[in-house]
């Protein structure tokens, strides 16, 4: 379990503080020799169920003849400006996810296909609840899968200041629990904002009056924490390294928000960012172009921006502690509907990236699309349970083997090799930006006619 | 539920004399206006305690299981009912309020009764002041009808993007206004839950320009009436046909976005999906898999229902040119159709449609789901079995009752569940800041700064995407980034510099605390403990009393008087720290 020293720290008698106060330096939380667990997974969550089939369609066989007659109008063709990218001699790449392909060629990124969450339902929000619980057909756990993962790390140091963050306005139910993780948007505005004279005394008084016992009371010390730490690592204004450029987007903040508390050397294990927008019912964007081409560009060009910045940090090589795994409540159905959108589904693709990961190659058993092989004979099936996925991070690269605790119930787990072994240091890819190509985002006039494609 | 359950109930009065963290002596002496809470005195004065350094750490602070379970120590006090009353009919109490609530009755619960008879009533209620305030703003979308307002807000040639909105944007302003200002209170904290119930994004182009329709016909309109009729206007909205899609549901190309929601977050709730499931029996024909009701009809839905749905409301779309409802035949899906082992005949045009909503809006498992939400909203994140039952109870019997829901929320506010569970919430972003501008008795005008600062806190109006609306229990709103973005607003609020401001800062809010305080209080104890009994009607618990007291002496004698000057630094700042204390949080 992650012992934070936010408290310590507050009160200035903390060894770490020490360390801190001769410059931030990773190696005050534990050094590689003694620490199994430096990594760093980011989990992205794209809210609404997002087309999987679309991201990696199938490019030969039967299955591009039922894709294509299923799919008449949105699927993604194989020649032309918006062709797919190759990625197998089965599968092809969405073009609007063109910067994930240079992260597969370099082999720092892999897809799972026909992965997901077993559980029979098509809720948003069940599928959501049972997802970041960890708990497939149950919502009692009071805790996520990552604050399970936290609070069961064996060998972490004995000292972190943010082990957690959750980027956004709310934190998902991943970090349901969690005592230790901060939820924020930027570090820049994450301070009190209190009276130039006597901000320190509001202060004061805020610790004493939430110094109960109850929820609220640990909410609040907490906070107040938080606001310590962030405000003492004074953040400033961000630059990206390496001429990164992310979306500009919410999203887009979120991850440069990721990329400047890794650099600011906190001991951060677990981030969480969401990106919404994938519920497209509607026009989601005809052969390979639309609303979906752009929403994957965002989520493209973000994550390869995030390689980009963090590939080379002053020498310091964070992708190769890096995991990043996107993933989703639900695939969509195979079918296209009448409004050129998809409706909920169920099997999907998980896209797993970092300089630990095997990449450059579609894992999975494809079950293929045939209508007898398709799930409730309508949506891709699914062979990979994500908790298989999720599973080989955590013991792989993030020194926790108690996947018992992490996902209780959850037995047969073998290893698909998406990543490589535990101890192994991977070779340091270095990434250079992309295409300067701009995130072209959906403007005024396209959210004006396309009312209904949101999470 | 009869109100002769509270006679056994302990006297709050009784309750907080006997606990050591509580100062006041009897709610009465709490309750009259004016007096200072009779415990102040009592305080000694200690040497003030050392600020360069904040206080050491409580050790109780890191309990395993925050989120979900209650420590002891620390769990909030049962309020008076009529505060518990003023903080959740109402949001919260404004200067007057408890007073004249306490005129309405010799016993708390004869004055709750009167309160929820009156609140349950509101066109007996005089608004007149609230609504010149209204009519004083130059809104000119909130009187069009739906017609007017699709003239002039959607389909207008060359309609500018500013006109599109603007009927979301007076709809917004005014609901704040409303909050703060209206004595129809209850219909605000109402309107709100609706909202929330039948989530739509509110500034996409077809909602907002239609938006005034929504909120005032549709919502407004039936909250204190009958759930079916609700029901079928929100199906037959713009916003509601635009935001789930069923504009382009058709016999050729099903859409099922709404009707999925339609029943997994307008009526049967989740907690009443069976999931994936098929309806074909052993023998080859339909069997529904749900277990039953006494009636043999299915308790839960699978998708093939949804599906089956899907096809009833195929056609059902908006006149482009009138923005009206309208039915159109020639793409709906003619087939006969099954819906929750009810066979729904072909031919049935309009009428497939709306005898699912018939099936839905009159079905147990409704009635159970949205009375837990209701008293989720209305006493506790997980309310009580017993009083979601015997609301459901009555949402059942009443169905086809013209004021079924105002029945349903009567029972809610007069159960003992009401009266005798505080602190199993705290309040969402919109209940604090409405509560706060009440209590402080601010002089609030719209303005971009504000909402800048409201929307910081995570609930921006009419903007949650998703269509199960903003959540609505305690964790979602307790991680750190909603509670700084909490004290942050309040700061703003309370900073000095927006007092009496003109120019561009002349729409902020301004709250002018000096003012409403007597000049015959003067020292640091006398300030505090008359602003937390102005604030929260009701004593703080002793260590947040003692912390706000403290900031207020900055360690000089807290039984001295301080001068103008020190009063002028640090009083608004001392108000804001009274908004921040956990004890205002509580709802």
């Amino acid at each position: 379990m992650f012992k934070t020293t936010r408290r310590g720290f507050m009160i200035g008698c903390s060894s770490a503080i020490a360390a801190w106060s001769g410059g931030l330096n990773f190696t005050a939380f534990g050094s590689a020799a003694d620490e199994p667990n430096q990594d760093i997974v980011i989990v992205v969550f794209l809210r609404g169920g997002m087309d999987g089939i679309n991201v990696v369609p199938p490019i030969a066989g039967a299955d591009r003849g039922h894709y294509e007659a299923k799919r008449a109008r949105i699927a993604v063709p194989l020649s032309g400006q918006n062709a797919a990218l190759p990625l197998d001699d089965r599968f092809g790449l969405h073009p609007g996810a063109a910067a994930l392909h240079g992260l597969y060629q370099q082999k720092l990124l892999a897809f799972v296909h026909a992965a997901g969450l077993t559980s029979d339902t098509r809720s948003h929000f069940d599928a959501m609840q049972y997802m970041e619980l960890g708990t497939p057909d149950s919502k009692a756990s009071s805790k996520g899968w990552l604050t399970r993962h936290l609070e069961t790390a064996p060998g972490a140091p004995a000292q972190v200041i943010m082990p957690a963050v959750a980027v956004g306005n709310q934190q998902p139910t991943s970090l349901l629990g969690s005592q230790e993780s901060i939820g924020m948007t930027s570090p820049n505005d994450f301070n009190f904002g209190g009276h130039w004279k006597y901000g320190d005394a509001q202060r004061i008084a805020l610790r004493s009056m939430y110094g109960g016992g109850s929820w609220l009371h640990a909410a609040g010390v907490q906070t107040l924490d938080a606001i310590g730490v962030v405000e003492a690592a004074n953040p400033g204004a961000y630059t990206p390294g390496n001429g990164a450029v992310y979306p500009n987007s919410g999203f887009g903040r979120n991850l440069q928000t990721v990329a400047q508390v890794i650099k600011m050397q906190l001991g951060l294990r677990a981030a969480t960012i969401d990106l919404g927008g994938w519920d497209t019912h509607e026009y989601q964007g005809d052969s390979g172009a639309g609303y979906f081409s752009d929403k994957l560009n965002e989520l493209g060009k973000g994550i390869e921006a995030l390689f980009v910045d963090l590939s080379n940090d002053n020498g310091a090589c964070h992708t190769n502690r890096l995991t990043v795994v996107v993933m989703s409540e639900f695939g969509r159905s195979f079918q296209e509907n009448a409004s050129r959108g998809t409706d909920h589904g169920h099997g999907n693709v998980m896209i797993v990236a970092g300089g630990a990961v095997n990449g450059g190659k579609v894992y999975g058993n494809w079950p293929g699309l045939a209508t007898d092989a398709l799930y409730d004979r309508r949506d891709l099936a699914i062979t990979t349970d994500y908790r298989q996925v999720l599973s080989e991070i955590l013991i792989n690269r993030l020194g926790n083997p108690n996947i018992d605790q992490i996902f209780p119930g959850y037995s047969g787990y073998t290893p698909l090799g998406i990543m490589q072994a535990a101890g192994t240091t991977p070779i340091c890819v270095p990434v250079s930006p992309g295409e300067p190509t701009p995130t072209p985002m959906p403007t005024l006039n396209q959210r004006v006619y396309l009312p209904s494609v949101r999470r | 539920m009869s109100l002769s359950s509270h006679t056994t109930k302990p006297d709050h009065a009784t309750d907080d004399a006997s606990s050591p963290q509580q100062l006041s002596p009897s709610r009465r002496d709490l309750l009259r206006r004016g007096a200072v809470a009779a415990g102040a005195a009592a305080v000694a004065w200690q040497p003030h305690r050392a600020q360069a350094q904040e206080p050491a750490p409580v050790a109780a602070m890191r309990s395993p299981n925050r989120v979900l379970t209650f420590a002891a120590a620390g769990e909030p006090e049962l309020p008076p009912l009529e505060v518990i009353a003023l903080n959740r009919i109402a949001f919260g109490p404004r200067p007057g309020d408890l007073a004249s609530l306490m005129a309405l009755g010799a016993t708390s619960e004869a004055r709750l009764q009167a309160y929820v008879e009156q609140q349950l009533n509101p066109a007996a209620i005089d608004d007149g002041a609230c609504d010149a305030l209204i009519a004083a703003q130059g809104f000119t979308t909130l009187g069009k009808s739906r017609q007017q307002l699709w003239a002039d807000h959607v389909i207008k040639d060359k309609v500018s993007w500013d006109e599109r909105m603007q009927p979301a944007r007076e709809t917004r302003a005014a609901t704040f206004l409303r909050a703060l200002h209206s004595k129809r209170q209850l219909v605000e904290v109402l309107a709100e839950f609706w909202h929330n119930h039948f989530n739509v994004y509110g500034w996409d182009s077809w909602s907002a320009g239609a938006w005034v329709h929504y909120d005032r016909d549709v919502l407004r309109g039936n909250l204190l009436g009958n759930f079916r009729t609700m029901l079928g206007d929100v199906a037959k909205s713009a916003a509601m046909l635009y935001y789930l899609d069923n504009v382009s549901n058709t016999s050729a190309g099903p859409n099922e976005n709404y009707a999925r929601e339609l029943f997994e977050l307008h009526t049967l709730g989740a907690e009443h999906y069976f999931g994936v499931a098929s309806t074909v029996g052993p023998g080859g024909g339909y069997l529904h898999p749900a277990p039953k009701g006494p009636d043999g009809k299915p308790l839960q839905y699978v998708d093939e229902d949804i599906y089956s749905a899907t096809q009833c409301f195929t056609g059902w779309r908006i006149h482009k040119d009138t923005g009206e409802f309208v039915f159109e035949d020639a793409v709906h899906a003619k087939y006969s159709k099954i819906v929750l082992d009810q066979n729904i005949p072909s031919g049935s045009g309009q009428q497939d449609g709306e005898q699912v909503l018939d099936l839905l809006a009159n079905h147990p498992s409704t009635a159970r789901y949205i009375c837990r939400r209701l008293c989720r909203r209305l006493i506790a994140d997980d309310p009580p079995e017993t009083v979601v039952q015997a609301a459901a109870d009555v949402f059942y019997a009443q169905r086809a009752a013209p004021d079924q829901l105002k029945q349903v929320v009567r029972t809610i506010l007069l159960s003992s569940e009401f009266a005798t569970i505080w602190g199993q919430k705290i309040k969402r972003p919109f209940d604090f800041t409405a509560s706060l501008l009440r209590a402080a008795n601010a002089n609030f005008a719209w303005s971009d700064s504000f909402n800048w600062r409201y929307e910081a806190m995570g609930q921006a109006m009419f903007s949650w995407r998703p269509p199960d609306g903003y959540p609505d229990r305690k964790e979602n709103w307790s991680s750190t980034m909603p509670m700084l973005q909490r004290w942050r607003a309040c700061n703003w609020l309370l900073d000095g510099w927006k007092m009496g401001g003109d120019g561009a800062d002349k729409d902020n809010p301004r709250i002018d605390c000096r003012g409403q305080m007597p000049a015959t209080i003067t020292t640091p104890v006398e300030i505090a403990d008359y602003w937390i009994d102005r604030l929260l009607g009701r004593p703080m618990p002793a260590i947040e009393r003692q912390a706000i007291i403290d900031f207020m002496a900055a360690g000089r004698n807290p039984t001295s008087s301080l001068t103008d000057k020190q009063i002028d630094e640090q009083l608004r700042l001392m108000v804001g720290l009274i908004f921040n204390a956990p004890s205002f949080q509580w709802r």
